[in-house]
């Protein structure tokens, strides 16, 4: 047997940002063998960010690196740095390209320089790449600016612009975070179908074990800018060592409950969405205190159209909205102004929270703007709803800005229970975090429904957030429901094919990711 | 690191240095104008303290200049003038383009984009011309504010885009879905960007001032005797400045290191065209 070809080797590789307490990576050691799959595991401020960048050289300002990476067998081979070729890979979610030009162009223009060749070549490689992808969309999609076009879209167009550049090394830096599960899932298949028309090595971040268990290959764990575990994908998803890695693989255990019932919060009335819609595509129900009510669907569907036609932000077609025993059709935008304030929105959206505020002035600004309490009650609020979100020990003048993901999800909380809503939006509330990050936000969010008691209105194109947070769940798609019912019972049998499709997406059975054919690298 | 594998290691915040040599440089500024009567050995526009047109020497480091004034002192006295009235005109300049220009993006029924199309149009015209314009319908004493008002279409402009962005942003819409109102919204972007932004803006503002106050100067349109800024001075030696080189070189030489500060202290940002 022979053995595999080293490609990289890290040594005591250490990234350190200006002015923070801790490196960003610690003495970190580890070999990656050529054609290998490598997937590094962990929560947002891990140090995995930070690895991935070291390994394109491309530290942000103010990051400095000491230590070693060296690519190729050894010393003999100082060359092979140069000739490694390495494709990064950048999900849609961390917009890398200008929102203001063309995304086939800035692919083109990205292609053509790592193969030092013609633009117009760079575009008929794109395309030769997006015609190969089994899946993809038409090369058409990508000619309108990158700003417009939809994330599980762009997110081909980035896999076809790695490919095109027939790398040796793939480095993948949360390209699924934040997509719909089926979009999700359709481009791991194509990225796991290129690593092995290329057998490239793949080099994968991700703070998603379901997305790790699917790649396969080897994991490393890391926390706090050090590999806390390492090992096979498949041993270390069922027999973990490191406490972190358990937490990790925690599955969530499947809940019964029934919804608690107190006064109508939300009762909307034959609402259509569209003009051109008919009888049949109305939409009626009745949203209560305590209740939970999930609407999924994908993009477009129509979800947030009917969330901001509920807090009145937009104006329907046809139809009535009752909130909190007011019909909102009658009231001025300045009375509309006023009933929002019954509201609170924890979106999956690290740019709904001011970055210039600091973390006591996010918290404190409802209780200043809204009831215009006095400084010393404003204080005695804000401290309790950030020590129930676990965030009291932060400074309190931190900049939104310098909070990371899992942090300002958890000060979106905060600022929730002070408004002490009777109506609490919650949309994509698990975008982009790792699954400890999840577990806590969960836990947040159940015990802010059990103890302050607001109606919850879920978006989601996820039924595993579904099932975490809501009762019930109406399956949106094409601006109508095409299902809708308790989420037992649309778990256990969805009639409509595209709820099924939906419900399968979302990988409730962690077994199939476990088996070795999805696991194995 | 090791010669397989080079990790570049980036260099410390270049901005932050930058604006700290800026800062550095206007407060030496300051203070000197502050201390222009203490460090000077004569009086703004004291004649025959010298000889006329005395090359520098150890008695006169400046030299002299054709009526006989000390040109160290005449050239600190002049700073301490163009740099009071830049530091004015900078200040209209941010209060009346930077403020009005955000007020303005909240105007209701297309109002707020008809003022940016007239800053807009205002700001394609060169402020130098501006400034002459004005003072040719107003009054020389007036420079200083008019400097001001020429450069601030520009700041207008670009104060009426950010809130713009900021009205249409994320944060906001999530604000005022919260019924965060928009009065409360606006004054909380005001707080943040006066915050934020206010030195950059005014140091950025006092460059372009003093550029359009010297100008104006030089070519006859402001400061008048015997209150003599820099560029009025430097308009004085036209006729001995050949075969005199100090009478104009000391004072082009403040005027370009008070410019060069206030630039730095901007951050080099890109800033109103005089």
């Amino acid at each position: 047997m022979t053995e595999p070809e080293r490609l990289i080797t890290i040594t005591d590789l250490c990234v350190a940002r200006e002015g923070a307490a801790r490196p960003e990576l610690d003495r970190v050691s580890v070999a990656i063998d050529a054609h290998e799959t490598v997937v590094i595991l962990g929560e947002a401020g891990s140090g995995k960010d930070a690895l991935m960048r070291a390994l394109n050289r491309s530290l942000e300002e103010g990051e400095s690196a000491s230590g070693t990476i060296r690519y190729g067998a050894g010393p003999e081979e100082p060359s092979r740095a140069t000739r490694t070729r390495a494709a990064y890979l950048p999900g849609p979610y961390a917009r890398p390209l200008s929102p203001h030009a063309s995304a086939i162009a800035q692919f083109a223009r990205i292609i053509a320089r790592k193969l030092g060749a013609p633009q117009a070549s760079g575009r008929a490689e794109f395309a030769q790449e997006i015609a190969r992808l089994d899946g993809a969309p038409p090369l058409a999609a990508f000619e309108k600016r990158a700003g417009e076009i939809p994330d599980e879209i762009l997110g081909w167009g980035l896999l076809a612009m790695a490919l095109a550049q027939t790398p040796e090394l793939l480095l993948v830096d949360h390209l699924f975070e934040g997509l719909a599960p089926k979009a999700a899932r359709a481009l791991e298949s194509a990225l796991l179908a290129a690593k092995a028309r290329f057998n490239c090595t793949l080099v994968c971040a991700t703070m998603n074990t379901d997305t790790a268990l699917r790649l396969g290959g080897r994991l490393i764990v890391m926390r706090q800018g050090r590999i806390v575990e390492e090992g096979p994908l498949p041993r270390l998803a069922t027999a973990q060592a490191h406490a972190y890695t358990q937490t990790l693989f925690k599955d969530e255990p499947p809940r019964a409950r029934s919804g608690q019932r107190g006064q109508p919060v939300v009762q909307a009335l034959h609402i259509c969405l569209t003009a051109e819609a008919k009888t049949r595509d109305e939409i009626n129900f009745e949203l209560r205190r305590g209740a939970s009510l999930a609407l999924v669907g994908e993009k477009g569907s129509g979800r947030h159209r009917l969330t901001r036609a509920i807090l009145g932000l937009d104006y329907l077609a046809k139809g009535r909205i009752v909130f909190d025993a007011v019909d909102i059709g009658i009231l001025s935008p300045e009375m509309m102004s006023r009933l929002r304030r019954r509201v609170a929105i924890i979106a999956g959206a690290d740019d709904v929270l001011d970055p210039r505020m600091s973390l006591w002035e996010t918290v404190g600004e409802p209780l200043r703007a809204h009831l215009h309490l006095r400084g010393d009650l404003v204080a005695r609020y804000r401290e309790s709803a950030l020590r129930r979100v676990g965030l009291a020990s932060l400074p309190g003048n931190l900049p939104i800005s310098e909070l990371s993901a899992f942090d300002r999800r958890r000060l979106q909380v905060a600022r929730a229970i002070v408004t002490a809503p009777v109506l609490a939006v919650i949309d994509e509330p698990f975008r982009g975090l790792d699954a400890f990050a999840k577990s806590v936000i969960r836990d947040l969010l159940q015990s802010f429904r059990a103890e302050e008691g607001p109606a919850f209105l879920v978006i989601t194109s996820d039924f595993a957030v579904a099932r975490a947070l809501a009762d019930e769940a109406m399956v949106f798609r094409d601006k109508r429901i095409v299902e809708r019912g308790t989420l037992a019972e649309l778990l256990r049998g969805p009639k409509n094919p595209y709820a099924r499709a939906l419900v399968e997406a979302s990988r409730l059975d962690t077994l199939h990711a476990l088996s070795p054919t999805a696991a194995g690298g | 690191m090791s010669a397989a594998g080079e990790i570049a290691a980036p260099a410390p915040s270049l901005r932050t240095i930058i604006r700290g040599a800026g800062f550095i440089g206007l407060g030496a500024i300051g203070v000197a104008v502050g201390l222009a009567d203490v460090l000077t050995r004569a009086p703004a526009n004291a004649e025959n303290v010298g000889p006329p047109l005395l090359a520098p020497s150890l008695q006169f480091p400046f030299g002299t200049d054709i009526l006989g004034r000390d040109m160290a002192s005449e050239t600190l006295h002049a700073l301490a003038v163009t740099a009071t009235a830049a530091g004015f005109g900078a200040l209209v300049t941010v209060i009346v383009g930077g403020l009005l220009g955000f007020l303005a993006a909240r105007l209701p029924w297309g109002l707020g984009l008809f003022t940016r199309w007239i800053a807009g149009v205002l700001g394609a015209v060169p402020a130098l011309f501006l400034a002459i314009l004005l003072i040719g319908l107003t009054a020389r004493g007036l420079a200083p504010l008019v400097a001001g008002l020429a450069a601030a279409p520009l700041a207008f402009a670009r104060a009426f885009d950010r809130a713009r962005e900021l009205g249409l942003s994320r944060h906001a819409e999530f604000a005022r879905a919260t019924g965060i109102s928009s009065n409360a919204l606006l004054r909380r972007d005001l707080a943040y960007e006066f915050r934020d932004t206010f030195l950059v803006n005014a140091t950025r503002a006092l460059a372009a001032v003093a550029i359009i106050l010297s100008t104006v100067s030089f070519l006859g349109f402001g400061a008048t005797p015997p209150h003599r800024d820099l560029g009025l001075m430097i308009a004085a030696a036209r006729d001995t400045y050949f075969d005199h080189w100090w009478t104009a070189t000391f004072p082009a030489a403040a005027l370009a290191l008070l410019i060069l500060c206030a630039r730095l202290a901007a951050a080099l940002d890109e800033g109103e065209r005089p």
